[in-house]
């Protein structure tokens, strides 16, 4: 059962449009919500006038920051800062050279300026969206426009605009990991060094799902209701409560089925908390739903950081010393430092690196604040090591992949603790990328590079090694029930945001018992039941929900031991378990789990008359060894005509530890691999660095991946096994997206080798613009004039 | 305020709504059928796709007066009560779908790709998924889904090789 291709069990009612999204929702007499949205990226709000709105044909309130604020309210504590990866009780930043380290209340509506194009600024409450929405174009406000500052680099800048007066020079923290002095002296007396600066552009996540949420109040029980679809209803919840000022077991969160995740879906919004506000204002239900366009403006946005990177070499082509320099664009609000974190600790990757030190600084800006987005400064690190490791490649004249074989961390060398501090316990690095360069011909390149220019065609190709961490949250939780009627009833602390958790779930725990799958019902999302977890994000779920499930599968069969025990009139140590039976072997009589079940039932646990249930809890909270693994090689073809971009074929070897389901594992890395396509080559979100204003505001302007995005995918599952939980489980859902920038730039470099002069090779040189849409390219190409390609 | 009337799942409905309507507006909140979503602001993400008329059409894009008088199939008409359309089976089989929001405008646009025998290659395929975006499956499964479905559909097409094809 595990390890098995099964299709879905949750599909069916997808695939009939049976699907329960949060808009599907409607409560009895429920009011709409509209917002009103700042047009300037950084402006006081000198007044607001709502007295026409508030007029307005159906409006029931026009509510401001003023008034939340009055009411005794808190502004959202995103937490920003997470848990470390090592030593999960800590945070992952605990020292900043300023004294400070950032956490800025986020309220739900502002009371002194807006800081970026989009921030909701006045909700509407009415009678009908319409109205909401016809209401809120009649509040005047008057805005005192200031400067506006978009791009990290600027934001640190002497004379740059302040975003929060209590954040001086526009940093949230900025701290010194690894032994910068001694990394400088080792570069300085390396044989060479490689000098970088690397962009990595700004994702907007553009889940399918435009965010909704419903709020409710109950004035009796003063007890709060949000509806709303994200990555964790128990984060959530923990969240609303603190900036409600009241206790956890007065606020429920429902999470229906949630339209995709990618990470910004893990942190509150102003909209999920405004909605119950608002209800608890106007004494009715509020329900709000974005638009495409909203999204766009004001949905967590991803990755947007420089990263500016040396690493110094001996003659062989030996990494000696890394030294980066990390700025991460925050964006206008505190709501996560992950990618840094994730980022800065898997930054040497699966090579040997003596000595390495990185400088972080977290950026505040007139922006959408950022948040973890798939992989979350995991890509951003591998595409820099491996950038780098083809410049120094040029540079020493080594082949590409030879150098990475004398620097990769041998299998001999595990387990491995790296210089910053994690350590690999398995994943065998050297044979994942001897059996991806197999896959992918890397051998036989030059004839098909020598073919295309037949046909005008530059032709390139990139490999990239990767590894991930096992991080996320560190705490979560199963319960387990037998029922007498046949089910095994699973509550979850992690929910599916699109992963199949009730396929999986229900293989593992079909396995441990011996059940049918179809006969395991997971419950999720909704803090009436869920009490502890933390949500689907960082390839946590199989990884410590899996361990759980077999935990509480081990315990539910020797709970049963003891009523088999009874049953079958035997005792327990005579009595086996196989394939959801007991058996007592001399008398050959036998009692399934539900029969167990149902006595339990009737006549309670042995000893414990009043426990009437067969149950089980299985809780964690820390750190178990698991990085998932991999290799990928890009090959694609540029028409340097129009900077055009056609990838041929992408292979990849990924070791995810033992897949649950294949199937579905294969299904994270496409969708994974889609996304990672999508910022190297088309993903633009661009906003004007002088204005702040969203130049990219719909799937018309930005470069969403279509169907014809996909190349031909040789993808092949490895494993070497990790002995760090019970399932052997690593993780699937950031393979494909975690080494695909490094690979498809690495292969774009390498293609326009073939115009006879080098991207990025000599000391001046820059890394072409990411994404590298046409333009990049065809500007690139003819920046030096038309060149040996056209012969 | 307008009076709709409309085949819809084979059933006639009648309703009088505001003039400026949509016809997913119509489906979704008059009609209660939810399965029809709506993704973008500007036709571009196919969500909200279902059949007018024997064509596949973006239901955001039409008002539920322009509509009138015809006849709608949604994602819940597809298939008889307890069936499953020969595609929705393949999405199921090939695992075409993660968190299900694009499903079923993707469906139906298949639906209606899959009403003559089909070209299977992937240039062809794509071509008529070009109208819908999904951002969980990377398109592989669904591209493969619509093979699937089209040789369950066309028997003919079974033995065809097929040029192109995704390996």
């Amino acid at each position: 059962m595990i390890g098995q291709a099964l299709p879905r069990l949750e599909d069916r009612r997808f695939v009939a449009g049976l699907g329960n999204y949060t808009d599907d929702i409607n409560v009895d007499g429920q009011l709409y919500a509209a917002f009103l949205r700042s047009p300037h990226a950084h402006a006081v709000l000198r007044s607001i006038d709502i007295s026409a709105a508030a007029a307005a044909p159906g409006v029931v309130a026009v509510l401001l920051g003023p008034d939340y604020v009055a009411a005794g309210f808190q502004g959202i504590n995103h937490v920003p800062n997470p848990a470390d990866a090592v030593a999960h009780a800590q945070a992952a930043f605990l020292h900043s050279s300023t004294g400070l380290i950032l956490n800025q209340p986020h309220l739900p509506l502002p009371i002194d300026k807006v800081r970026y194009v989009g921030e909701a600024i006045a909700m509407v409450v009415a009678n009908s969206l319409l109205q909401a929405r016809n209401a809120a174009e009649l509040i005047e406000v008057d805005y005192a426009p200031l400067d506006a500052v978009v791009h990290g680099a600027d934001a640190l800048e002497p004379d740059a605009p302040q975003v929060w007066d209590s954040a001086p020079n526009n940093l949230c923290f900025q701290t010194q990991i690894g032994d910068r002095e001694a990394a400088q002296r080792i570069l300085a007396a390396a044989h060479h060094v490689v000098r970088r600066e690397f962009h990595h552009s700004r994702i907007v996540n553009c889940q399918m799902e435009p965010r909704a949420a419903i709020g409710e109040y109950d004035a009796d029980t003063g007890e709060y209701t949000l509806i709303s679809g994200s990555q964790g209803a128990v984060r959530q919840k923990v969240g609303l409560a603190a900036a409600l000022q009241v206790p956890l077991e007065k606020v429920r969160v429902v999470c229906p089925d949630t339209g995709g995740g990618f990470g910004p879906r893990s942190f509150m919004y102003v909209e999920q908390l405004a909605v119950v506000w608002a209800a608890r204002h106007v004494g009715r239900p509020v329900k709000w739903t974005s638009d495409r366009s909203d999204a766009f403006l004001c949905d967590y946005q991803g990755r947007d950081a420089i990263i500016r990177s040396a690493i110094g070499f001996d003659p062989d082509g030996h990494i000696l010393a890394i030294d980066n320099e990390w700025i991460g664009n925050v964006g206008a609000h505190t709501v996560s430092y992950v990618p840094m974190s994730n980022g800065t600790r898997i930054m040497t990757s699966v090579y040997h690196v003596p000595v390495a030190a990185v400088h972080v600084s977290a950026v505040l800006t007139n922006t959408v604040p950022t948040a973890p987005y798939r992989g979350a400064g995991r890509p951003e690190a591998t595409h820099v090591i491996e950038r780098m490791l083809d410049l120094a490649a040029k540079d020493l004249n080594i082949e590409r992949a030879e150098i990475r074989r004398r620097n990769l961390v041998r299998h001999d060398m595990l387990p491995y603790r790296s210089p910053m501090g994690l350590t690999y316990d398995s994943g065998d690095f050297a044979r994942n990328m001897e059996r991806v360069l197999e896959l992918a011909d890397w051998e036989g390149f030059a004839a098909r590079r020598e073919e295309a220019r037949t046909r005008g065609r530059l032709r390139g190709i990139g490999l990239a090694n990767y590894i991930e961490s096992p991080v996320g949250a560190p705490r979560e939780r199963i319960e387990m029930t037998v029922l007498p009627e046949g089910v095994i009833d699973l509550v979850s602390g992690t929910q599916s945001t699109g992963q199949g958790h009730e396929t999986t779930f229900a293989q593992v725990v079909a396995t441990q018992l011996g059940v049918a799958p179809q006969a395991v019902r997971l419950r999720t999302g909704d803090t009436a039941f869920v009490s502890v977890g933390g949500g689907s994000h960082s390839d946590r779920t199989m990884r410590l929900g899996g361990m759980l499930l077999v935990e509480a599968s081990a315990q539910i069969i020797e709970k049963g031991r003891r009523v088999a025990a009874v049953l079958l009139e035997s005792p327990c140590d005579a009595i086996e378990f196989a394939q959801g039976q007991y058996l007592d072997r001399p008398s050959q009589r036998s009692a399934s789990l539900f029969e167990v079940a149902l006595h339990v039932a009737h006549n309670g646990m042995p000893g414990e008359p009043s426990t009437r249930t067969l149950c089980a809890v299985a809780e964690f909270n820390g750190r178990i060894p698991a990085h998932p693994t991999g290799a990928a090689v890009c090959e694609l073809e540029i028409d340097p005509d129009t900077g055009c971009v056609v990838l041929v074929n992408y292979s990849s070897v990924d070791d995810v530890g033992q897949p649950i389901n294949p199937l579905i594992v294969e299904g994270q890395v496409h969708g994974g691999l889609a996304q990672g396509i999508g910022q190297a080559l088309s993903e633009g979100c661009y906003v004007d660095r002088s204005s702040g204003q969203v130049l990219t505001g719909s799937y018309m302007d930005y470069g969403m991946p279509r169907a014809a995005v996909m190349p031909p995918l040789r993808i092949e599952l490895t494993e070497d096994p990790t002995h760090g939980n019970p399932l052997r489980v690593k993780g699937g859902g950031e393979s494909g997206i975690t080494p695909a920038t490094a690979t498809i730039f690495n292969a774009l470099a390498d293609a326009l080798r073939g115009l006879g002069r080098e991207v990025s090779s000599d000391a001046s040189g820059e890394e072409l613009e990411m994404p590298a849409t046409p333009r990049v390219i065809w500007e690139y190409i003819n920046r030096a004039g038309r060149n040996s390609h056209a012969d | 305020m307008i009076d709709i009337e409309l085949r819809v799942n084979g059933t006639e409905v009648r309703c009088p709504v505001p003039d400026e309507t949509l016809l997913v507006e119509f489906l979704r909140q008059n009609l209660r059928l939810t399965g029809t979503h709506v993704g973008c602001d500007t036709t571009q993400c196919g969500a909200c796709t279902v059949n007018l008329n024997g064509v596949a059409v973006k239901s955001c894009t039409i008002l539920a007066a322009q509509a009138s008088g015809g006849s709608v199939v949604t994602i819940e008409g597809l298939a008889g009560k307890d069936n499953m359309h020969p595609v929705q089976r393949a999405f199921v089989q090939c695992h075409g779908l993660q968190c299900g929001f694009c499903t079923p405008g993707m469906i139906m646009a298949i639906d209606f790709y899959l009403r003559q025998p089909p070209a299977l290659d992937d240039a062809s395929i794509c071509h008529a998924l070009e109208g819908n975006i999904c951002r969980c499956t990377g398109y592989v499964n669904i591209i493969e889904a619509v093979r699937h479905a089209a040789r369950e559909m066309y028997p003919e097409l079974r033995a065809a090789v097929v040029e192109g094809s995704a390996s």
